[in-house]
Formats: structure tokens, sequence, C-alpha cells
């Protein structure tokens, strides 16, 4: 059973990239409507693969990153940033704090089952 | 056309999208203020550019490109001043405030299928020039001494907002939250400590640390939260569930304010500060404290009583039919049913809060407002003991303040023009309550500034002057025309009173009217219900129709395969197809045909629905999504159907029909309309 994490603090936005993935077998997931509560999330439980909106209140996408690879079980984690056009300077802000993998929306079901897969197999 | 298949969430886009418009226009509406009176308000920047991001980010998901287009401009220019802490351009608001517009239209069309339109170029235009232009100042935020680990973590926004917290004579504080399975568990997760702090005043900043483990103390991970309140040190440590001595105060407000807080706490207010006041803050005795969470588990548990209660009577009634005795089962069930209408009686009262806790909160926003506006006003707030139900006090709240802020911004004159026009040259405003009936709150708001100019209200908006009160409050409500034209041209009132009317109409099912008369002042009155049902609900059409149904009725929604669907078989008139559920038959009715509408022939879902042993499947035209709804009674008796427990607005005006599935279905079932 893999665990997918989807971070969004909109509630249709996560419902969309849930509903994304379906495709993606024996996997199950969790959804945090915040950073912190991804944050606390992936500090109390086991998860493999993250998706991870960078436009959130409180921390941004961004500061969840930095927190998360300042964790030295969390380093190897597969995260996957969602982005939207104009988020450029944020990609490369993104991409040095730690992100694997960047798609920007809109994007398709394959599109986003096809690179999971990928991270998810990577990981194993 | 949705494209990757996103149809399933049009509704819910369409919703989400709507409560994104309304944070942004609120905030743009607040930074104005704030510019008039040489603020910034970057918080409200930042909040404002979130919610475009996130329209533009969903609006590309589901394909409707003019609003990414519109929205990527708009956030852009938001998005460079918040980079900067830079002021918003003051002459931007009207243009930010036109490409809402834009968007809310096109969101909308799409959300009715209709064809989206380009975005206008004159807007774009605006919107591009704009960005080219904003060299504007930057927001001059002095800094403020904290601890440097702290004070790297809090930008230029958070600082405003401390320095704001403080001047106001609030404290700031600092509690670490240290999560655990165990407290997670117990539902002591982050999101909820976050929500509860966030009840005592207003939230800074959270972030995470953490801690390497030292002596006997594990390491892990912290959540420090920063929060500004007039809470005691006790009552912000249980909000976070932690032990009382770990809430560090960060800063005091300064001692002129100090003096300030003396004298509201002369008027009730915590200062916990003093450790006198402590005790004073402590818990009154025989009071508790609950989350509305958990006064809406015992409404659910309430609600399954009755659906049981309901299945038991119906048995009764089957033994009765079968010749059985049953005199004294009918006596339990009658007990039964008074003492759970007792039980819901006294549940709704716990719900009760006073409207005094609302009118309470009124001075500290006048206070701002006049320093700001150089108005001298004298607030008389009566709440005449009256109480009202949580989920109406906390919707009506943003619509009382809307009137309050409009009457201190608006329409109380400067202190100069005061005395020119024979007036006292401090303002009122007076805000009285009453109950009407014993299921009706009445709030007036009177002002006695200089009224509303219906001519020149009438002419900006190029209509006709309005004959009565009730057209004038029509034209000012309308959209529009209502966000600035009026308040500023006009000397009337405006702003916002497009949400006002939606909160009390729509969202409460109230009543608003107005009284004004020009030079003297104005009185708006807001009737709304005392209590409101909230439900998590279905969406759906049916023939054609937009119904919705409580989430908690419906066991499952299944596709429907007309392929192995059987029958139709007739029985008397109704033809009852039937569908293989779990190796079981269970009739399948088309809702639409229960109602007397035409049934398309290609319905694609249906509804199972449990009545007591009975299984039934109502099959419908195809889901639109889920949301919670306010229910509001139908009392016109000429339109009780059975089956229609209610109506609700989602929120375009018109009012849809709440359908009550179980009792249709065991309706259906007595009638034997269900059996082949």
């Amino acid at each position: 059973m893999k665990e997918l994490l989807v971070v969004d603090d909109s509630k249709v936005m996560r419902d969309m990239v849930v509903a994304c993935l379906r495709g993606i077998s024996d996997a199950r997931f969790t959804q945090a409507a915040s950073g912190l509560e991804a944050i606390e999330r992936l500090s109390l439980g086991r998860f493999d693969l993250v998706v991870l909106d960078l436009n959130m209140p409180d921390i941004s996408g961004i500061e969840v990153l930095e927190f998360v690879r300042s964790q030295d079980n969390l380093k190897a984690l597969p995260i996957v940033v969602v982005t939207t056009r104009g988020d450029e300077a944020s990609r490369a802000s993104a991409l040095a704090a730690g992100a694997t993998l960047f798609m920007t929306k809109p994007f398709t079901p394959e599109a986003i089952v096809a690179e999971a897969q990928r991270l998810l197999g990577a990981g194993a | 056309m949705v494209e990757g298949g996103f149809q399933e969430f049009v509704a819910a886009y369409v919703l989400e999208a709507e409560e994104h418009l309304e944070t942004a226009t609120n905030q743009l509406l607040s930074i104005e203020t704030a510019l008039r009176s040489g603020g910034a308000n970057l918080k409200g920047l930042r909040e404002a550019f979130r919610s475009l991001h996130t329209i533009k980010g969903l609006s590309a998901m589901v394909g409707v490109e003019p609003v990414v287009s519109i929205a990527h401009r708009m956030e852009t220019l938001l998005r460079s001043c918040d980079r900067r802490s830079a002021k918003l351009p003051i002459e931007s608001i009207d243009v930010l405030l036109g490409g809402l517009r834009a968007i809310r239209s096109r969101v909308r069309a799409f959300g009715e299928g209709k064809p989206v339109p380009l975005p206008e170029p004159e807007l774009l235009r605006a919107l591009d020039e704009l960005d080219d232009e904003h060299g504007a100042d930057s927001a001059e935020i002095p800094p403020l001494e904290l601890e440097p680990a702290l004070a790297s973590k809090l930008g230029a926004l958070e600082v405003e907002q401390l320095r704001a917290g403080l001047a106001e004579g609030q404290r700031a504080v600092r509690v670490d939250f240290n999560p655990s399975v165990e407290k997670s568990a117990r539902g002591v997760t982050i999101n909820q400590v976050r929500e509860r702090v966030q009840q005592l005043g207003e939230l800074v900043k959270v972030f995470p640390t953490s801690k390497p483990p030292s002596g006997e103390q594990p390491g892990g991970l912290a959540f420090v939260i920063v929060l500004l309140t007039r809470a005691p040190d006790a009552a912000v440590a249980e909000a976070a569930s932690v032990e009382p001595d770990s809430v560090q105060l960060l800063a005091s407000p300064p001692s002129r304010e100090a003096l300030l807080a003396s004298k509201q706490r002369a008027l009730g207010e915590f200062d916990a500060n003093n450790p006198a006041n402590e005790e004073i803050a402590a818990p009154q005795r025989g009071v508790v404290r609950v989350e509305v969470s958990r006064l809406d588990e015992t409404v659910d548990g309430l609600s399954a009583l009755i659906v049981t209660r309901f299945r038991l009577s119906r048995a009764v009634r089957a033994l009765r039919d079968k010749g059985i005795d049953t005199r004294e089962l009918e006596e339990i069930v009658g007990d039964n049913g008074r003492q759970l209408r007792n039980l819901r009686a006294a549940i709704l009262r716990v719900r009760m809060v006073p409207v005094s806790e609302l009118l309470d909160r009124i001075p500290l926003i006048v206070r701002s407002l006049k320093r700001s506006m150089n108005r001298l006003v004298e607030l008389d707030l009566d709440s005449g003991g009256t109480e009202v139900d949580k989920a109406v006090a906390e919707r009506l709240f943003p619509a009382v303040v809307h009137l309050i802020r409009n009457a201190v911004d608006h329409a109380i004159e400067t202190p100069d023009e005061r005395v020119r026009r024979g007036k006292p040259q401090e303002g009122s405003i007076r805000v009285e309550c009453s109950n009407r009936s014993n299921r009706w709150l009445e709030m007036r708001i009177t002002d006695d500034g200089r009224g509303i100019d219906a001519e020149a209200v009438a002419r900006r908006g190029g209509v006709p002057v309005p004959a009565t009160s009730a057209g004038l409050l029509a034209l000012i409500c309308r959209s529009g025309l209502s966000t600035r034209d009026v308040a500023t041209t006009t000397s009337g009132r405006g702003m916002g009173m497009e949400i006002v009317e939606r909160i009390v109409t729509q969202q409460l099912g109230g009543e608003l009217s107005l009284s004004t008369e020009f030079g003297k002042g104005t009185t708006f009155t807001l009737l709304v219900p005392l209590t409101i049902t909230v439900v998590d609900a279905f969406s759906f059409i049916s023939g054609g129709q937009r119904f919705v149904t409580p989430v908690a009725t419906i066991d499952e929604i299944v596709e429907l395969d007309r392929s192995t669907l059987q029958g139709p078989t007739l029985s008397g008139k109704s033809a009852v197809k039937l569908m293989a559920r779990r190796g079981r038959p269970v009739p399948v009715l088309s809702l639409a045909e229960v109602f007397r509408m035409p049934a398309p022939e290609n319905e694609a879902k249906a509804l199972i629905v449990r009545s007591g042993d009975e299984i039934v499947a109502f099959s419908i035209d195809r889901m639109l999504g889920q949301q919670e709804i306010v229910v509001r009674p139908l009392n016109d008796s000429l339109v009780k159907v059975p089956g229609v427990s209610g109506a609700t607005d989602l929120g375009d005006g018109k009012p849809t029909l709440v359908l009550d599935l179980i009792s249709l279905g065991s309706r259906l079932g007595e009638r034997g309309g269900l059996h082949a």
C-alpha cells in the first residue's frame, strides 16, 4: 500500500488531484488542508509521496519544503509541487528548497499518474 | 467545455471561486480604507493575492482560460507589491474591483454552461498599465524588538500587524504546540489548536520548529504560534492544550495605551497583564465553554434519534394493522416523541449566544475607524437581552460590521460640518435589538448622519429616483453600483451593501429594510431568524431541476447502468424497474417522475436510500456537488409537498428544494408503489 499526502488549502483542488491520481493502484490518500497540517502528518506518519501546493495561508509550500528537508528522515521523500502560470520565481525557490518535481496546472490525470508512478517506483 | 474530465467539480469550483471573490473584494475594500488613512494593510494584500492565485489555479484546472488571464494580471500586480511590502497604489483599487466583477460574471457563466466571454481589452490594458507604474512607496514599517530567532520568521506584514495590535492594547504572546500520535488520536491537531487559539485574538504567525532531544526531553516537532490577544495566559494555554506556564509574553502594549486598556477593564474587558485580573478572567462558576462542532455532534445524534423514532412508530402501526393490541406501545411512543421535542429545544437553547457578545466587539471597530476618519461618534448599544443561535451570530456579525462601518465612514459628517448643519458635534450610532415573536430577532441600526440622497444615487445608477425606501434599498444593494460609487460620490453609503443584503436575505432567510431622511439620518432594520439549520447536503439535477438532499440520508450514490436494469414491469400506473444491488433487487424510481416532471431517458446516477428495511434507488440526471446549506422551513401550506423538508438558497437568489428522500421512499412504499 502506497501512502500519498495531498496538500492544498482548496478543497476542490485536493479533490481534483485525488481524482487524477485514482489511476494508481494500491494507493491510499490523505488530505491536508494546510502546510501546518502537512508537517504534522509527515512527522507522525509514514508517506511515500507528497503532492504540495505553494500558495497556502500561515506557511507557504516553500516553507513546508524547507522544513521537511531539514528533517533527516524526510530528506528523500518525493515531493511533487503543483504550480500555476506566474509561479516561475516561486518554482526556483521551491527547487532550491528541495522539490522533486513540478506539475503546472492545468495537468491531466495521465501526466500526473505517470510521474507519480515513476517516483513511487524509484522510492520502492 | 471542461477539460481533463473535471465535469463533476464544476459546481464545487463555482462555489469556491465565489468564496475567494468575496474574500478578495472585502480585502481590497479594507486595503482602500487603510490607504486612505495612511496605512498599508499588508495582511489584506497577502490575503487578496492568495485568493486570486487560488482562483487562477482552479480555473486553469477546469479550463476557464479568460478567468485565468484576468486573475493572472491582477495577481501579478498584488504579488509585486506583496514581495516588496509596498503599498498598493490607491487608484488600482477601482481597476482591481472591476477585475473581480469580470471574473465573477465569467465564473457564473461557466457554472451555467454558457460560453465564457474573453476578457475586455480595456480591463487587461488598465491592469497592465498599473503593473508598469507600481513604483509605489514602500510601506514604512518600523522594526519591533523581538528575539532574533523569532524576528527572522516574521515578515513586514506580521510586524505591521503586531504593531497595530499592540497599539490597540493587545498583548503579543507565543505558545508552542507539540503534536503527537496520541494527541492526534484525541483530535488535538495543529488545525484544531490553530482554530481555537485564533478565537482568542488575532493570529500573527504559525511556523514549525524542530527541537533536538535534550536530557530527558525527547526532541521533535513543535509549532510556534504568535498571537495578539486580550485573553489571559490560562485561556491561551487551554486553547493550545498546553500547560499555562508555557505561554510567553513577547510584547505588551505601550503605556499610553495601557491607560486606555485600564479604561476598558473598567468596562469589563480583560487585561491579563495584571495578575489580579487572572481571577476575574477565570471561568465563571457553572459556565462551560463548548466548541460549536461538539454541539453539532449532539444535533446529529438527535437527528438520528428522530429517524429511529419515525421507524418505531411505523413498526407499531404495522402491528396495529395486523390486529395486535398496541395501546401500551403507542403510549410509550407518544412519551418518546415529547421527550425528543424537549431534548431538541434544550439543545437549541445551548446553542444560543447573547447578542450582547456581538455588540461588545463593535466599540473597538468604531474606535479605530473614528481615529482614521476624523469623526466623533457616540455609540449606544442595546442588545435588549436577546439571544441567537451561534450559527446565526457568526453569519450576522459581518453584516453588522459593514453597516456600522458605513455609518462611520460615510453617514456621520465631520465635526465641523455637523456644527454648520446645527447638529451636535458628536454623531450618534444606535443599535437596538428586540425579539419579534419567539422566532425572530429585530436589529435596528440608526445614525443621525447625512441620510441617503436618493436623487444622487439614482443619477449614478442611471435610473429614475425610486419611489419607495424599498426601491432605494434595492438600488444601493445593486451589485456594481454599491461597491464604491455611492459611497464616495454621493455622500450616501454603499460599501458592501450587496454583501449585507446577501447575508441577511439569502444566508439567513431574513429581511432587510431601510428608512432614511436626507440630512437627518438613516435606520437599517435587520430581521433574522433566531435559529437556522445547517446541514451538509448533496446537490443534483433531476428532471432538469436542481435539488439538494442531506448527505446523512443517502446510503450510497451509484452509477445507473441502463443495460442491467430489469423491467419495466407495470404495477398499476407506475412502471417500476429493478436493479441488482449486492445480490438483492432494488426498485428504481425516477425522482423526476415521482414529482411528475418529464424524466430524461438518460438518467445516469441513482441515490440509494434506506427507510427501515426497505431500500429504494431514486434515479436522477446527474450530481452537482456537496456543500453546507441553510435549510429554511416552507411555511406556506400550499407548497407543503411530501418528501420536501424545506428550501435553501445555493447563492443564486433562487430557492432550491431540500428533499427528504427517506420519508418520500417510505410513503411510496406504503402506497405499494414500490412492489412490482
